[in-house]
């Protein structure tokens, strides 16, 4: 199986300015609307942009979290979510670490990143790519950027207020 | 129906405590647009003749425009306006930031305050939930910006944004800034104050609503269309790295950087306050705002020493005020100076000229230890320069008397001071020596708020913009036009930027972007709010709200006895000689401009004030 693909970006070059989440609202849902977008940007002083993104884990503790099995990994390394099966109980926003799931407002049902990049084609700042855990190793080899993900994890992961 | 909008208006009476939600009004949009021309009306609707500006009977308006929270480039604008209680005419100012845009997510376009609280309030929006609070109890009353932002975080969760006024707005400083998101100013016109008198602290938003725009399926490739001219421009790149600082280096080498109050353009330390000497040591970061492709926003830091923090700071125009203008090379206490004036909530060019003015004043032996208290103020003082900020904020010692400004501080003290004073109708000239531009020198004077480059913006003769000239005027006005020293064809210039410029602030746009670099004009405009908001309106349509709203905003200035005698510069700027640099021997030819502005304007050559004829084409009249 080929490295699995997630979209990742540099806080201390994300410039902070939402193209990414206002794309995504609008590719989507046909609205410019933050709460909407399937990432997050959040504005962390000092001088912190996030772009937060899901992470597409090895382990996907969502797919497992889900008791309609409405989670699933396509055959191309994405989780989806089948609306159909979707209920929107949100035990995987629960299972997620990185609250890269939530539910919909409108719609009432899961929804999250599907790598499908059209935010980092946009991106003005080139401060976010697609990109692999090996190929973010060799962009971070002093480890700094993953540091400051870590050093921050309690706010950026926030579920209660993070939105 | 208008899409892309929140689509209702907050009034609130603060005196009663009440909130209505009021829909947006269609019919004046057609008119008016958003933002500045939306506000433009409803304030001379609503405020009276001849009140004090900071008694309840002020109306404080905040208004995002139409494409506020829109991906057009820079979308990300907001405007408060009132009756300024620095210049007593009409006060607007804007600012960038994610404010507006989430204002516009909780459902609401625009919030006009009436009356005055008799204790000190804040007002909450969550969604539908409106309310206000107390301030005092919330304990935000006599904080600063950033401590105000962090208890109202702590208090209505991290991802509200915050506007507030800081301890200068509630003591009423005449040029207090209105602060959001921090570090962005709503700072000209003193509207900081008004607040202030209102005893209104801050306005917190958390908007998790949609904008659902007119045209879905075609919106985002139209977007990338001007996304990709905006990053293609030349001046993305600088503007990204510098921002706005390395026009420190620009207006040096043209002698237009006000040095020493304003006695001259140019200024010998200018390399040590320059763009790189901030990226060399102090830069960190570019911030955008929403939907910003160019973040001129600087995020800086001085690690060490009496000047030591971190924050956003700064731009032009505070290299300026607190550098050159007050003869300070010092370039830490420049960036802590604009860093203070935000925690504070003080316009920075107001403020480095009212101190540059006493300066001047002390070196002319007019002021001395005894009024000030002991400061001394001799130029490049920075030490005294950045006790002063505080004590204006906090209206302590003489810091009181300059907290009026420069114009009613110099009436004050007298002794001729007065002639040192570098104001338009009471407000600070800002950062362009205009004996080297001449159009600054007429846009300062024809500026609704006072002096202000903002209201026109007419830098269409600072940097070879010969084709956009071409453009937008014919060549039939070139070389004359884009010669800043030549005064021919500038009323010209400047009627068609301020026309242009106040619908810009009537769309929430940025002026980075329209008018410099001059990349989208008004069809690009028609466009975008063809997409967002499903207008039918042409680029002529929109210049003729421009002028519209220019008018109205005169009738305003009419009402409170403005003409043509007060459209007038200093002296020192009319009759003087500049003394030195690249633009020396130069004055402003200010009343040959003024008569080609009026005459393009169809106003009347004696009053300065618009002709019937003009007024009914506009479908405008006198009582408007």
């Amino acid at each position: 199986m080929t490295e699995l693909k997630f979209v990742f970006g540099d806080p201390r070059v994300c410039s902070g300015c939402m193209t990414c989440s206002n794309t995504c609202s609008m590719f989507y849902y046909k609205v410019i609307s933050p709460t909407r977008a399937r990432n997050r940007v959040l504005r962390i002083e000092p001088a912190l942009d996030f772009p937060l993104f899901c992470r597409n884990c090895e382990d996907a503790p969502c797919i497992k979290a889900c008791p309609e099995q409405a989670l699933m990994r396509t055959s191309k390394g994405v989780v989806i979510i089948n609306n159909k099966k979707c209920v929107g109980h949100g035990e995987c926003v629960k299972a997620c670490p990185y609250y890269a799931i939530r539910i919909h407002p409108d719609t009432g049902k899961a929804f999250k990143c599907i790598q499908c990049g059209q935010c980092v084609e946009r991106c003005p700042a080139d401060a976010i790519w697609m990109t692999t855990e090996s190929e973010l190793a060799e962009k971070d080899q002093d480890g700094s950027m993953m540091d400051l993900y870590e050093q921050q994890k309690e706010e950026i992961y926030d579920k209660e207020d993070s939105i | 129906m208008i899409h892309g909008v929140g689509g209702h208006i907050l009034w609130v009476d603060l005196t009663k405590g009440s909130i209505e939600k009021r829909p947006l009004d269609e019919d004046m949009i057609k008119e008016y647009l958003l933002g500045a021309g939306y506000l433009s009306r409803i304030l001379f609707d609503h405020i009276p003749k001849g009140i004090d500006p900071l008694s309840e009977k002020n109306v404080l308006g905040m208004a995002t425009g139409l494409l506020t929270g829109s991906m057009f480039p820079q979308a990300s604008r907001h405007v408060i306006a009132g009756l300024s209680p620095l210049t007593d005419v009409w006060g607007e100012s804007h600012a960038a930031g994610f404010w507006g845009a989430e204002l516009k997510f909780a459902g609401y376009d625009a919030i006009v305050f009436t009356g005055a609280s008799k204790n000190p309030v804040y007002l909450n929006i969550k969604d539908e939930d409106v309310q206000l609070l107390d301030a005092e109890s919330a304990g935000v009353w006599g904080k600063d910006v950033f401590e105000t932002d962090d208890i109202l975080k702590a208090k209505h969760g991290k991802r509200i944004r915050t506007l507030s006024i800081g301890q200068a707005g509630e003591n009423r400083v005449r040029f207090a800034a209105v602060m959001n998101d921090r570090d962005r100013a709503s700072a000209r016109s003193g509207l900081g104050a008004v607040m202030g008198a209102k005893r209104l602290k801050a306005v917190s938003v958390r908007g998790t609503g949609k904008l659902d725009v007119a045209d879905p399926k075609n919106y985002l490739k139209q977007i990338d269309v001007f996304h990709k001219r905006m990053m293609a421009n030349p001046f993305t790149p600088g503007r990204i790295k510098y921002g706005t600082t390395s026009l420190l280096e620009l207006m040096q080498h043209i002698g237009r950087l006000p040095s020493y109050n304003m006695k001259q353009g140019v200024f010998d330390g200018f390399e040590k306050i320059s763009g790189d000497a901030i990226n060399q040591n102090y830069f960190v970061k570019a911030r955008a705002d929403f939907s910003c492709l160019q973040r001129c926003g600087r995020y800086t830091a001085v690690r060490t020493g009496p000047y030591a923090f971190e924050g956003g700071a700064p731009e032009f125009e505070t290299q300026s005020s607190m550098g050159s203008r007050c003869g300070n090379d010092n370039l830490e206490s420049v960036l802590f100076g604009h860093h203070l004036a935000n925690q504070y909530g003080i316009d920075t060019i107001s403020l480095g000229a009212t101190i540059s003015w006493a300066m001047e004043a002390w070196d002319e032996g007019l002021l001395t230890a005894e009024d000030t208290g002991g400061i001394d103020l001799s130029w490049g003082n920075h030490e005294s320069m950045i006790n002063l900020t505080r004590m204006i904020a906090l209206r302590e010692g003489f810091g009181d008397v300059l907290a009026e400004g420069s114009a009613r501080a110099a009436q004050k003290i007298g002794r001729g001071t007065e002639k040192f004073v570098m104001t338009v109708k009471k407000q600070e000239i800002a950062g362009q020596e205009p004996r080297a531009q001449k159009s600054m020198g007429l846009a300062a004077v024809t500026s609704a708020r006072g002096a202000d480059h903002l209201y026109s913006f007419p830098v269409l003769d600072e940097a070879g913009f010969d084709e956009d000239i071409k453009e937008r005027f014919g060549e039939q006005y070139l070389p004359e036009m884009a010669d800043r020293l030549n005064p021919k064809y500038k009323g010209i210039m400047v009627k068609e930027c301020e026309d242009f410029m106040v619908m810009v602030e009537s769309v929430g746009l940025c002026k980075y972007g329209t008018q410099i670099p001059p990349e989208f004009y008004y069809d690009d405009v028609a466009l975008a709010l063809k997409i967002h908001n499903g207008l039918d309106l042409t680029g002529k349509d929109l210049q003729v709200i421009g002028e519209r709203i220019v008018n109205l905003n005169r009738l305003f200035n009419a009402r409170v006895g403005i003409t043509r005698k007060d459209d007038c510069l200093p002296d020192r700027l009319t009759k003087v000689k500049a003394p030195l640099g690249p633009s020396a021997g130069e004055v402003v030819e200010l009343d040959m401009m003024l008569d080609e502005y009026y005459t393009t304007r169809g106003w009347d050559l004696k009053t300065g004030l618009p002709l019937k004829e003009t007024l009914k084409r506009l479908g405008l009249s006198r009582d408007a």
